[in-house]
């Protein structure tokens, strides 16, 4: 077993509420006489977690789960509240690249600044000057202020720094997310070589192609909480599975905010005769008819958009009965069916979803969405979301 | 020494060479001003006090208007301007504090020392000026007066920190710690000679403590009375013990209130 290059133990961190002036000086007292903030809003919680030399970890997790706030905590930017961070060697953090440069100072003042920032000796630095040059690839500009640089410039400065210093553990941010392709190739390539070469990594991602790529162990970061950690495939494959589920739900309780008294209300959906979210079920190039009923409280014919969406809530094809000049038949005094139907529908096998929305009689405003899902059944190794026509020129 | 004193100092060099380079090249007046504003200031009053209401020293202030102002313009100029950054400091780099871990007292005493140092430099200059103009200043008063300069730097450092740890929280002590300076400049011996003030006030001079510091300063150079060293010593030292433990025991709660 290598040895243990950062270790958080129980590390939980809380921001005081500050919304008035007087939660400033309440605050400001409270802590002159030594107490923590009152009423805190927690944001990290019983976070352990051990960082070996020569290991690569992902940390994966929603918008707002806490990811950031732990690599400052364990950058020391941030203080946690409690609980202990330990570091042992050099570290370098890629919170925002280029995040302490002056844009009134040359690249070259700047890249000096920085590096005693970083802990580098005035000397060290210099004499790494040239290759920090060229692998920024900027040129002549590194004696330009770096106002006049172009965002994709500074990121690569900042990078190039870093990839200068070779620290003992890499934290980085999202950075890959940054800059131009070619240049993200060149990052991920130098992360690599440092991974090859013994370099330890904190990674956080939303993509989890790089998290897959670069890391060989993840954690998942919930609510502040650990959700999991191990494997890098276990936990990503987890989380994404996680985030499918939650989109469905989120999409499900949409289509049952339905309320009473609106304008326009669909108040039936079936496809192919079925509906309440029953199954339904057709052959690939099978048929589906949707038919749907909306309620018009002043009687004005309204409009229905109609939309497949893939399980995952990816969208296939939409399309409204004002696109298509399409009227409905009235029924009642103040409803209207509409029925469309998909012949030959090229879907590849999986599950669907038909939504209806509807819509004032300009076609401009939506007023519900109700669901109901359908699969294609079928047997077919083609790949994607529906089966576009083609044809190969034959061989002799 | 240990490691982080050393990173310390390390990291306030680089913070007061980059104020500089700043404050110098960032415009073409920028520099100059900082060196030109107290002498514009000299200039002002010497021809208020001397001409227009002509005021006349009393003897025991031992030198003309002008040498007897500008000894004590400059140590002010030095405090109040320092003072007055510092106070901005932490918030200016807010964004540099929440992506680089660094000590952020660094940040304070830099500007503070920017401030001593081109102010200190041109402190020398003026007396120099004054000393080859033949207005009775004792250039070697210089040195007696440095260790004095010194303490002021050392009180400024520990009212820096207090009153910039406590910015973070309560935004608008800037505002007022600078209307009280300004009241503080008419409050000391500065413009005038504590001999020229009713002796019912004269006692209110001496519980101000930059009195004691700016007479301190002005004795050697020009020969009047010195006051005792205890106040400026005392108060230096309370400033800066004060500083030091009230900025430690919030700066670990900076990033949160920023």
């Amino acid at each position: 077993m290598s040895a243990v290059l950062a270790r958080l133990e129980d590390v939980r961190k809380a921001f005081p509420h500050v919304t008035r002036r007087s939660d400033r000086i309440r605050a400001l007292w409270r802590l002159l006489a030594g107490r923590p903030p009152a009423d805190p809003a927690v944001v990290l919680d019983g976070i352990t977690l051990e960082v070996r030399r020569g290991e690569s970890l992902g940390i994966v997790g929603e918008n707002g789960a806490g990811k950031s706030t732990l690599l400052k905590v364990l950058t020391g930017v941030l203080a946690p509240t409690s609980g202990q961070v330990e570091l042992a060697g050099s570290v370098a953090a890629l919170l925002e690249l280029g995040a302490g440069f002056h844009p009134e100072f040359t690249g070259r003042e700047n890249v000096e600044m920085a590096g005693a920032l970083m802990g580098y000796r005035p000397g060290e630095l210099r004499a790494q000057m040239d290759s920090i040059v060229a692998f920024a690839d900027i040129g002549r500009y590194i004696d330009e202020p770096v106002k006049h640089y172009s965002s994709g410039m500074v990121v690569r400065l900042g990078f190039a720094l870093v990839a200068a210093r070779r620290p003992d553990l890499l934290i980085t941010d999202e950075v890959l997310a940054v800059g131009d392709e070619a240049f993200q190739r060149k990052c991920v390539r130098w992360i690599e070589e440092y991974l090859a070469g013994g370099g330890t990594l904190m990674l956080v991602s939303h993509s989890m192609y790089h998290v897959q790529k670069l890391c060989r162990r993840a954690v998942w970061i919930q609510h502040g909480r650990i959700e999991a950690i191990g494997d890098v495939y276990e936990v990503t494959q987890r989380y994404l599975a996680a985030q499918e589920t939650r989109i469905a739900a989120d999409s499900a309780a949409a289509g049952q905010r339905g309320a009473a008294g609106l304008e326009f209300e669909t108040r039936l959906l079936t496809v192919n005769g079925i509906g309440g979210g029953n199954a339904v079920a057709i052959d690939a190039d099978g048929t589906i008819e949707v038919e749907a009923v909306v309620r018009s409280q002043g009687g004005r014919v309204p409009v229905l958009g109609v939309g497949i969406v893939r399980g995952d809530g990816t969208p296939v094809y939409g399309v409204t009965s004002e696109m298509d000049g399409a009227a409905p038949r009235r029924e009642g005094a103040d409803g209207f069916r509409f029925v469309l139907r998909f012949a030959q529908l090229a879907l590849l096998p999986g599950t669907y979803t038909v939504r209806a929305h509807a819509m004032d009689p300009e076609a401009l405003r939506l007023f519900d969405t109700v669901e109901q899902p359908f699969t294609v059944r079928g047997r077919t190794r083609e790949l994607g979301l529906v089966r576009l026509p083609h044809a190969w020129d034959a061989g002799s | 020494m240990p490691q982080a004193s050393q990173r310390w100092l390390h990291l306030l060099r680089h913070f007061v060479a980059r104020d500089l380079k700043q404050r110098y090249l960032g415009s073409l007046w920028g520099g100059a001003w900082a060196l030109l504003q107290p002498l514009l200031t000299l200039a002002i009053y010497a021809v208020v006090f001397v001409e227009v209401l002509r005021v006349r020293l009393p003897e025991a202030a031992g030198a003309g208007f002008v040498p007897f102002f500008a000894a004590g313009l400059w140590p002010w100029t030095a405090f109040a301007e320092s003072i007055n950054r510092a106070m901005g400091a932490i918030p200016e780099n807010a964004g540099l504090l929440g992506k680089v871990a660094l000590p952020s007292s660094v940040l304070v005493v830099a500007p503070i020392s920017t401030g001593f140092l081109i102010h200190g430099l041109g402190f020398v200059g003026v007396m120099a000026l004054l000393s080859l103009l033949g207005q009775g200043v004792a250039l070697a008063g210089l040195l007696a007066a440095a260790p004095m300069f010194a303490l002021l730097y050392l009180l400024a450092v520990g009212l820096g920190l207090l009153l910039a740890a406590l910015q973070v929280f309560v935004r608008d002590l800037a505002q007022v710690v600078a209307q009280l300076l300004a009241l503080l400049f008419f409050l000391t011996p500065i413009v005038y000679a504590r001999e020229m003030v009713p002796p019912r006030f004269a006692q209110v001079l001496g519980w101000n403590p930059l009195t004691a510091f700016i007479e301190g300063m002005r004795a050697p150079l020009l020969g009047t009375p010195s006051p005792s060293w205890w106040l400026p010593l005392v108060a230096s030292a309370l400033a800066l013990l004060l500083g030091i433990a009230v900025f430690r025991r919030l700066s670990r709660h900076f990033e949160d209130f920023l």
